[in-house]
């Protein structure tokens, strides 16, 4: 052991010159660094799964709101194109065929009683109708 | 002098102002902590490297060290580890051997510039790195740091009894092999 001792009284491994003022420093200034560093992203992990919750609700909110605007604008009365009653019964209605109409709308039976014909009327239809007159003469 | 100041007046600091404290832990301890290192990595830049990590890790668990050991201690206990980390990392690397102290740093790209021994602490070197490890770990914080085993127990996890053999063992190593070299 006392030749270790004689041996070991110098140091055989050298260092930079001010080797530890610049080493000191540096890790000084690298952990003080690094906790701030360290805060930050400490404070963002803690806020992490609360952001996502907040942008998730944000984003139906979002969706609801469009979908809902889509949907009750296809009901919107004011959506539809005016036109006019003349418009309407010129395009429309010369595309309808008459007999269906009166099929649809039912024969309308009119109260004989009330009603009362000249001869001049009955005549009038007869020749409208080409019934020959004369032919009716005869036949009375 | 801060340097002076005892580990229970850095604890105290260090519950006040933990940066004026760790600046102390730092100026007090980088120097003992950096040769420790240093006999275990040999090269100037793996210390380097090794030495700021540790204080690295130190600072991040800073508010985690209770009083269960002492400051010294605990710092020792990084330092060993990091230490250990880049000598296994290097083992995986390199092809070259820490068995022969001369051709290790001659092969390494800081080559002789941080070694300035003579034939004899070359040999002594040479005798240390033979011993496995933890037992070289031992036998360096015994001999150049003079560490009480009690510490050394805390440090290296590891009895006092074991220690106390694990030391005399590399002793007797070191001398047959000196004198055999």
């Amino acid at each position: 052991m006392k030749q270790f001792k004689e041996i070991s009284d110098k140091n055989p491994f050298k260092i930079p010159e001010n080797y530890f003022e610049v080493v000191n420093r540096k890790i000084i200034a690298s952990t003080m660094g690094f906790s701030s560093e360290q805060e930050k992203t400490g404070l963002y992990r803690k806020l992490r799964p609360y952001l996502a919750v907040a942008a998730s609700v944000i984003v139906l909110i979002i969706l609801s709101y469009t979908a809902i605007h889509i949907f009750s604008s296809g009901y919107d009365k004011s959506a539809l194109p005016e036109i006019t009653l003349n418009e309407f019964s010129d395009k429309y209605l010369n595309d309808i065929d008459n007999l269906t109409l009166e099929e649809n709308a039912g024969i309308i039976e009119p109260d004989m009683a009330h009603i009362e014909f000249s001869s001049s009327d009955i005549i009038d239809y007869l020749v409208l109708e080409n019934i020959d007159v004369n032919e009716i003469y005869e036949r009375l | 002098m801060e340097n002076s100041k005892p580990d229970k007046s850095i604890l105290e600091l260090l519950e006040t102002d933990v940066n004026k404290g760790f600046r102390i832990i730092v100026e007090k301890y980088s120097s003992k902590l950096y040769w420790h290192i240093r006999r275990l990595v040999i090269l100037h830049e793996d210390a380097d490297d090794a030495l700021q990590n540790t204080f690295i890790n130190a600072w991040k668990n800073i508010k985690k060290f209770r009083n269960e050991s002492s400051m010294y201690t605990w710092l020792y206990a990084i330092a060993t580890n990091e230490s250990l980390a880049i000598i296994n990392k290097r083992t995986r690397n390199s092809a070259v051997s820490l068995d022969d102290l001369g051709s290790f740093i001659a092969n390494s790209h800081e080559g002789s510039t941080w070694f300035d021994g003579d034939e004899v602490q070359t040999k002594l070197q040479n005798a240390i790195l033979q011993l496995p490890d933890k037992q070289r770990i031992v036998f360096n914080l015994k001999y150049f740091d003079d560490m009480p085993y009690e510490e050394m127990s805390k440090v290296l996890d590891t009895s006092v009894g074991a220690l106390k053999a694990s030391y005399h063992h590399a002793v007797k190593k070191i001398e047959n092999i000196i004198s055999n070299g």
